[in-house]
């Protein structure tokens, strides 16, 4: 039996490289580059250190979430509940993040706990029912909008403290702060792909789930820690995005998903399940972000910024496949 | 056969939850009110209004949610209508595609009053505000502020909504007036307050020092505006001007970083609307339209709306 799971890791991790070799990741980063490159030439604003940290802090929240998704589609599945657990989670945390009422800990707490419990909840239905991810996480999207509007009674909350405010909008050293989550993230996430056994596993089950099974694998307890290491982020990136703009929006991160899901799909990681690296991720994140940070300096109507995210997507995914045949 | 038990149950849990009980208890008039969106605070803010009002008047409502679909609103009117109600209030989610819902209604011989935005079709009676007006407020203050002179921002709503289309046509009707009120760069925040503030960000790294004044079509948007400027410690340069008055903004007023926005009255507007349906329910005169006028809302004045 151990044999059969190394013969797996070993294949997994071989197809793994293999990605790196070929131009998924290059492929990717090249484009970055070109239109970094493109943007500094036409307009003297991009290159400031100003505008850059401003990027990165714009993408952070769209990283985080693309992050959590980028394990699920590796596994071959799909979360489209992200939208609404960034809603539903920055919602629960503003509730306990008034002034003079809890320690910070507590609107963490919630916010994670909520992330974990909704996660977990997509992983549960998934791997027991059989029903696709894609389903069941349409299903719970609707939910979680629900239950922000429940929660909020409809009506943004607002009125928080200066600690919870200083996650989104404090700095340290002169970074802001949502930067520096982004690259703690970005380091553990890549550390549990690449360098633990479960990020094998995550990639066996997305290569093969049959052999992974065959193989004892515990194809069900990977799912469950996909999606709830999902939901866990989305509770993070809420967090962010509620410390951010100061206040937890019931109707906050519609359309989440979609940009979550891009900048994986960008970076690398195929939808059919077993291959995809973080940075690629993180690379398809930053791309989305300097597109429309650098069209906004420009000032090109968000009418077009719309056209060209979505060449760009399809662009990605047909340059992905290329590579796989070649 | 269990998935259909199962339905039938989650169905009957569901009729369980509605509170309001069915039909009319004796003789209240019952008006059906179709809102256009209970996820948008300034709705959920008429929709309360009109609740409020109509237990105060005695009339009892059945109050749903188009979710931004003219198409289900039409259904709405359509099994209000089936229903008998004495009147319907309307809040339309679109300016055509939710006409046929006035007409279905008007053909049953069912009055029908539109509140807060207007349809193509002639309702029985309308209640609302114009928000070109809303528009013309907020940039005539940028332009006194400016003494008629300076770069301005706007910030759109949704392309292509009619609040958006009219306070956008109001604020233009302004700059045209000042040819030294330049408008420097407009573009769409989609209502939307972290949307709307790196947008912000963005325009702060082009434009930075030239930005004398934005204008943001929405509180929220204005919100973000503000995080915005406060971030690159450009609040006191900035005159920030947006439309609502929703408490996040009064309380930004109060503190000065938000400049300005324009009160449109969601109690009057909710009050107004039952007050207009139950004049035409007892055959009394009442007015076609019903126009409740918008108000500037600055520091010195702040401490009325709070």
């Amino acid at each position: 039996m151990k044999e059969k799971i190394t013969t797996t890791i070993f294949q997994a991790r071989n197809s793994y490289s293999a990605r790196v070799r070929s131009l998924g990741v290059f492929g990717i980063l090249l484009a970055f580059v070109v239109i970094c490159a493109a943007l500094a030439l036409t307009t003297p604003r991009f290159l400031t250190v100003g505008n850059l940290t401003i990027i990165l802090t714009q993408v952070s929240i769209n990283a985080l979430l693309a992050f959590g998704v980028t394990f699920v589609i590796i596994t071959g599945g799909i979360d489209l509940s992200l939208g609404s657990m960034v809603a539903v989670t920055g919602v629960a945390a503003a509730l306990f993040a008034h002034p003079d009422t809890y320690p910070l800990v507590v609107p963490l707490g919630v916010a994670l706990a909520a992330g974990l419990a909704m996660g977990g909840f997509n992983g549960l239905v998934i791997t027991k029912s059989k029903v696709p991810p894609f389903i069941v996480t349409l299903g719970t999207m609707t939910i979680g909008r629900g239950l922000a509007l429940i929660l909020s009674k409809g009506r943004p909350v607002s009125n928080l403290s200066e600690a919870f405010n200083f996650i989104g909008g404090g700095q340290v050293l002169g970074i802001p702060f949502p930067i520096i989550i982004l690259v703690v993230v970005f380091g553990l996430c890549s550390i549990l792909l690449k360098k633990t056994i479960w990020g094998r596993y995550m990639y066996a089950v997305g290569g093969n789930e049959q052999a992974a099974r065959a193989s004892g694998i515990s194809v069900v307890k990977v799912k469950m820690i996909v999606y709830t290491l999902c939901g866990v982020l989305a509770a993070l990136a809420g967090v962010v995005l509620t410390s951010r703009i100061t206040t937890g929006q019931p109707n906050a991160g519609q359309g989440f998903e979609l940009d979550a899901i891009a900048a994986a799909i960008i970076g690398g990681t195929s939808t059919s399940g077993g291959s995809g690296t973080m940075t690629g991720t993180l690379i398809g994140a930053l791309l989305i972000g300097v597109i429309s940070n650098g069209l906004d300096l420009l000032n090109v109507t968000s009418y077009y910024q719309e056209v060209v995210m979505g060449i760009i997507i399809i662009g990605a995914v047909v340059l992905d496949g290329l590579n796989r045949k070649g | 056969m269990k998935q259909i038990l199962l339905i039938l149950t989650f169905f009957f849990i569901l009729t369980g939850c509605n509170q309001s009980g069915d039909g009319a208890e004796g003789n209240k008039p019952l008006i059906g009110v179709s809102m256009l969106s209970m996820q948008n605070e300034f709705i959920v803010s008429v929709s309360d209004e009109l609740e409020k009002k109509a237990e105060a008047v005695g009339a009892e409502l059945i109050v749903v949610d188009a979710e931004r679909s003219a198409l289900k609103q039409i259904e709405q009117v359509e099994s209000f209508i089936a229903q008998g109600v004495d009147a319907i209030i309307m809040n339309p989610c679109e300016v055509e595609a939710s006409s046929p819902a006035v007409t279905k209604a008007m053909a049953a011989g069912i009055p029908i009053v539109n509140v807060n935005s207007a349809t193509a079709t002639q309702p029985t009676a309308f209640v609302g505000s114009d928000d070109v007006e809303s528009g013309r407020i907020a940039m005539e203050y940028i332009a006194k502020r400016l003494g008629g002179k300076g770069n301005v921002i706007m910030i759109h709503g949704y392309m292509g909504q009619a609040a958006q289309i009219q306070r956008e046509q109001g604020a233009r009707e302004i700059l045209k007036k000042y040819p030294d009120l330049k408008l420097l760069a407009h573009q769409t925040g989609e209502w939307d307050r972290a949307k709307s503030m790196s947008l912000m960000e963005n325009w702060i790294q082009s434009y930075g020092n030239k930005i004398d004044a934005v204008f943001a079509q929405n509180d929220e948007m204005g919100m973000g505006a503000v995080k915005a400027l406060g971030a690159a410690g450009m609040n006191d340069k900035v005159v920030v001007v947006s439309i609502d008055a929703i408490p996040d903004a009064l309380q930004a007023v109060e503190q000065g970083t938000l400049d300005a926005t324009v009160f449109q009255n969601a109690g009057q507007q909710g009050a107004q609307a039952i007050e207009t349906a139950l004049k035409i329910i007892d055959k009394q005169p009442y007015e076609k339209e019903v126009m409740i006028p918008f108000q500037l809302v600055t520091k010195e004045n702040v401490a009325e709306f709070k």
